[in-house]
């Protein structure tokens, strides 16, 4: 265990660790484009420059391994200097088009410039010019002006996503970072997390293109429900302080993108992640329903008390996608009655990855695991519920209604409108994920909060509440 | 004074010489024979290392102190490359030794294979290397057939396997590890030391690279004794240099010469001095990337790394081009940092920014449009590229700009006051001037 000594204050190292991670493990900042903990050492942006204490020089701490009592200086005379001259030679030919580009505000090079140099290039020769709006793949779009050859997407390809379908051709101030031919890079499952991964604005999201500016956007934490490996995601969506009053006011309630958080697989999410939007934005179901006319909430709320308190051999479908909290109120206060059943919402769609060896799992449910816990019992697609079956509660999608026992009643809780909803005895409509809390647990047991985004519109209930209210009208009536 | 001494340039060049009869005829694979029959691996780079011979690619290590880092019992392969991609502009003596003694090459590459425990050679050849390669790849054919390669030699467990690579024609690929990873079949970028490469080089295994020329001088150390080799030279860099010599020159061409004997002699004795009986003006003495050393040094310095070190040059790659009155230096200056912008590999950003930052400011002072600030920003960003580079190239194309500033800063203030030439702006030597 060295201890080293970075800017005079000790610190126990790991031997084999480098300055650079010990710096970063301790909070200690050292600017770095192309360093990235969960990548090689690339070592070629030379802005993350210490100085041995003694020596003359600069060297790279991202490849400087830790020796006992080595003492490095971060701030001194020379290191500022030299990080002034790199900053110089990487925005020598970097457009100035902050203003629109969708990585200002939170752009490693922006930030650096303001701190550690801040004057205007030195330079009197017009930039190099170079490809823009260049489709590495239907979804990432490459401006080569703005690139500053990191290589961190394509170590990234190369030792993450495993596809090594990106590269660089061209050599000197000419370099490009291209897609190899037979165009891997679109089938990379993973390749959105490069534009995470840019320094700078270089790989843009094409459907994120131009569509806000990150600082009218805040992250709330949330969890990917497209498979049961439950990533830990940020929903950015619009800030309520600046909300839109007139046109477009859709997008106070959108979902702008979807970055990953800390996962313990690393800072990656796969792309059907990044298209969050895509399992919220459909159709919602914002009237309940009794018997295919639409009612008061609470008069729908009522009869489906009544049908339940009338059942003798319930049945209940329950969610694969609802929180353990929820699933925990339904537990505690309803499950006694019903039979209760597991289902898979929902099934992989044509074209979805089913399976691979990294991230993506075959369940596309992200509680599916959750459920069980509660619940034991599976039901698979195609399974019969038995004919003395009375009344089927179906929570969620995944359950088509035709195939209820004949004589059952049915209750439907749903957030999406479909057509079947109407054949229903009793429909409610439930919020969804981005306007609740709670809690889902992966298919590995680790457990993952999300927050609300956004707040619950009045037309829906959350399904904790509708537990509870359809407990208390039918807990005096066992009363009496 | 004795005659030069000749350890590699001993014979006659004709054209059957490059052959393996020949080469045996002339005590061609005896090196090897002794070495494996009286001597174990440790001693070979023992007497390497006594020899002192340095690497001749421009860097002088000694090249014994490179091949004993590689620890012989440590149970993985190690694998032993000849650079042959000569690609430093002015530099073409390697290119001497694989057309003419290419077995001299194939010998003491299993010397140092047998020193090394090497089980599988390299040898890196430059693409645009026509001749070289036919016959590097001819010698090896009759090695092969003769039984030095692919076979257990001389009633030993040792055998050797040379694989012979083309490159694609990139500067940046002579570097040693960008040598290595093009190689290994991946683009030609340099690697970050920590590790060297006699640590972690070819396909991540203790790797030793050493120029054609080094290797070239092991046959002749093995055979007359590292005493003999030390005879030669000066004390601090013993043996003979090959030196390329070009541009206005009466006799160009490859010459063997013994460091220590004064500059002067080589370029007007050996060489027949500049053509039209001009005076010279300057000297790069050992390819493109030493610093200029001008034609009032030449007069008063020794042919050796010491004294051309006292001028802050050195003898480099042994590519000598030497410029006469009347050229334009910025113009000159021009071709090497337009050289250095299209050759630099553009991994790390100094070089990749620099070398055509530096090419933009020179084409904008040659144009005419130069402002006096320029010659202070050329020298300010090779001092930026100076050491802070991942390989040696910004460091290289820094001290050419930085050797002519220093030496002929007056012709670029001239030319952005004037914005014209000092001197006549033909590079071309006319011999009826």
């Amino acid at each position: 265990m060295p201890r080293i000594f970075i800017d005079g204050k000790p610190y126990e190292a790991k031997s084999g660790q480098t300055v650079m991670e010990v710096a970063r493990a301790n909070g200690v900042d050292i600017p770095a484009f192309c360093w990235h903990p969960e990548l090689s050492i690339a070592g070629n942006c030379r802005v993350c420059a210490v100085q041995v204490e003694g020596r003359s020089w600069v060297e790279i701490s991202c490849n400087m391994p830790v020796t006992e009592d080595l003492k490095v200086l971060t701030d001194s005379d020379i290191v500022r200097d030299y990080r002034k001259s790199i900053l110089q030679l990487t925005t020598l030919n970097h457009p100035v088009d902050c203003g629109i580009c969708d990585k200002s505000g939170e752009c490693s090079l922006q930030d650096y410039h303001y701190e550690h140099n801040g004057t205007p290039s030195i330079s009197r020769d017009a930039k190099v010019h170079s490809t823009k709006f260049h489709k590495l793949s239907p979804r990432i779009t490459l401006d080569n002006e703005r690139c500053i050859l990191c290589t961190r997407c394509v170590r990234f390809t190369h030792e993450v996503s495993k596809s090594k379908s990106l590269g660089v051709v061209q050599r000197g101030d000419t370099s490009l970072i291209r897609g190899s031919e037979d165009g891997a890079f679109a089938r990379d499952d993973y390749s959105d997390n490069v534009v995470d991964l840019c320094p700078v604005g270089a790989l843009l999201s094409t459907a994120f293109l131009y569509r806000s500016r990150v600082w009218y956007l805040k992250p709330t934490p949330s969890v990917c429900p497209g498979c049961a490996r439950g990533c830990a995601v940020d929903l950015w969506h619009r800030k309520p302080e600046w909300k839109l009053h007139a046109l477009e006011a859709r997008k106070n309630v959108a979902i702008e993108r979807v970055t990953p958080r800390e996962n313990p697989h690393g800072p990656w999410i796969c792309n059907k992640g990044r298209d969050y939007a895509s399992f919220v934005e459909r159709p919602r179901a914002w009237q309940a329903m009794s018997a295919g006319t639409p009612v008061a909430t609470h008069t729908a709320i009522d009869a489906a008390r009544l049908l339940i308190e009338g059942a003798r051999n319930p049945f209940v479908l329950v969610s694969s996608w609802a929180s353990n909290e929820e699933l925990a109120a339904f537990r505690n206060l309803l499950a006694e009655r019903f039979t209760a059943l597991v289902k898979a919402d929902r099934l992989a769609q044509p074209g979805e990855p089913m399976e691979d060896a990294f991230l993506i799992r075959a369940d596309k449910n992200p509680n599916t695991r959750g459920a069980l816990a509660q619940f034991p019992n599976e039901w698979e697609i195609g399974m019969a519920l038995p004919a003395d079956c009375d009344l089927v509660l179906v929570w969620g999608e995944g359950f088509d209604l035709a195939s209820a026992p004949p004589k059952a009643r049915t209750i439907v809780l749903d957030a999406w409108d479909k057509p079947t909803h109407a054949t229903a005895d009793v429909f409610i409509p439930l919020s969804i994920q981005t306007e609740r809390a709670g809690t889902y647990t992966n298919f590995e047991g680790r457990v993952t909060a999300f927050e609300a985004c956004f707040p619950k519109p009045d037309a829906v209930v959350d399904a904790e509440s509708l537990f509870a209210s359809l407990a208390r009208s039918t807990l005096p009536a066992a009363a009496e | 004074m004795n005659a030069p001494a000749r350890l590699l340039m001993n014979f006659e060049v004709t054209p059957a010489s490059h052959l393996l009869a020949e080469y045996q005829a002339r005590g061609g694979y005896q090196a090897i024979e002794k070495a494996i029959r009286t001597m174990t691996p440790k001693q070979v780079t023992d007497t390497v290392t006594t020899s002192g011979i340095q690497g001749r690619g421009g860097a002088n290590f000694s090249a014994g102190r490179k091949w004993g880092v590689i620890n012989l019992n440590d149970g993985q392969p190690h694998y032993l490359c000849a650079n042959a991609d000569e690609g430093e502009p002015g530099t073409f003596k390697d290119r001497w030794i694989l057309e003419n003694a290419p077995h001299l090459l194939l010998e003491s590459m299993l010397i140092a294979a047998y020193a090394l425990q090497v089980r599988h050679a390299f040898i890196y050849i430059r693409g645009e290397f026509d001749l070289p390669y036919r016959r590097i790849t001819a010698a090896l054919e009759e090695a092969y057939a003769a039984g030095f390669y692919g076979k257990p030699l001389f009633g030993s467990d040792f055998t050797c396997d040379l694989i012979v690579y083309r490159g694609a024609g990139s500067y940046i690929c002579g570097e040693a590890s960008g040598l290595l990873t093009s190689l290994e079949g991946k683009r030609g970028y340099p690697r970050n030391r920590p590790p060297r490469l006699t640590v972690r080089g070819l396909y991540q295994k203790p790797t030793v690279v050493n120029n054609v020329e080094t290797l070239s001088n092991l046959a002749g150390i093995i055979n007359n004794g590292p005493d003999a080799f030390k005879a030669t030279g000066t004390k601090k860099s013993p043996g003979t240099r090959l030196v390329s010599i070009s541009g206005h020159i009466n006799k160009p061409g490859v010459y063997e010469v013994e460091p220590g004997r004064p500059f002067r002699e080589f370029i007007f004795d050996t060489c027949g001095g500049v053509p039209g009986g001009r005076k010279v003006k300057c000297i790069i003495p050992g390819g493109i990337s030493t610093k200029v050393v001008t034609g009032e040094e030449v007069d008063r310095i020794r042919l050796d790394n010491e004294d051309l070190a006292t001028v802050g040059s050195g003898m480099g790659s042994g590519g000598m081009v030497v410029i006469a009155e009347g050229t334009c230096m910025v113009r000159l200056l021009q071709v090497l940092l337009r050289f250095y912008h299209h050759e630099s590999c553009g991994q790390c950003t100094p070089c990749r920014e620099g070398m055509g930052w530096m090419h933009r400011i020179i084409d904008r002072i040659v144009a005419g449009q130069g402002v006096p600030e320029d010659i202070e920003r050329l020298k300010q960003i090779s001092a930026w590229n100076d050491g802070n580079t991942i390989c040696g190239m910004g460091d290289a194309a820094g001290y050419a700009a930085l050797g002519i500033l220093a030496k002929f800063g007056h012709e670029f203030e001239h030319y952005i006051t004037h914005k014209r030439s000092l001197c006549d702006g033909n590079l071309e030597c006319r011999a009826s001037s």
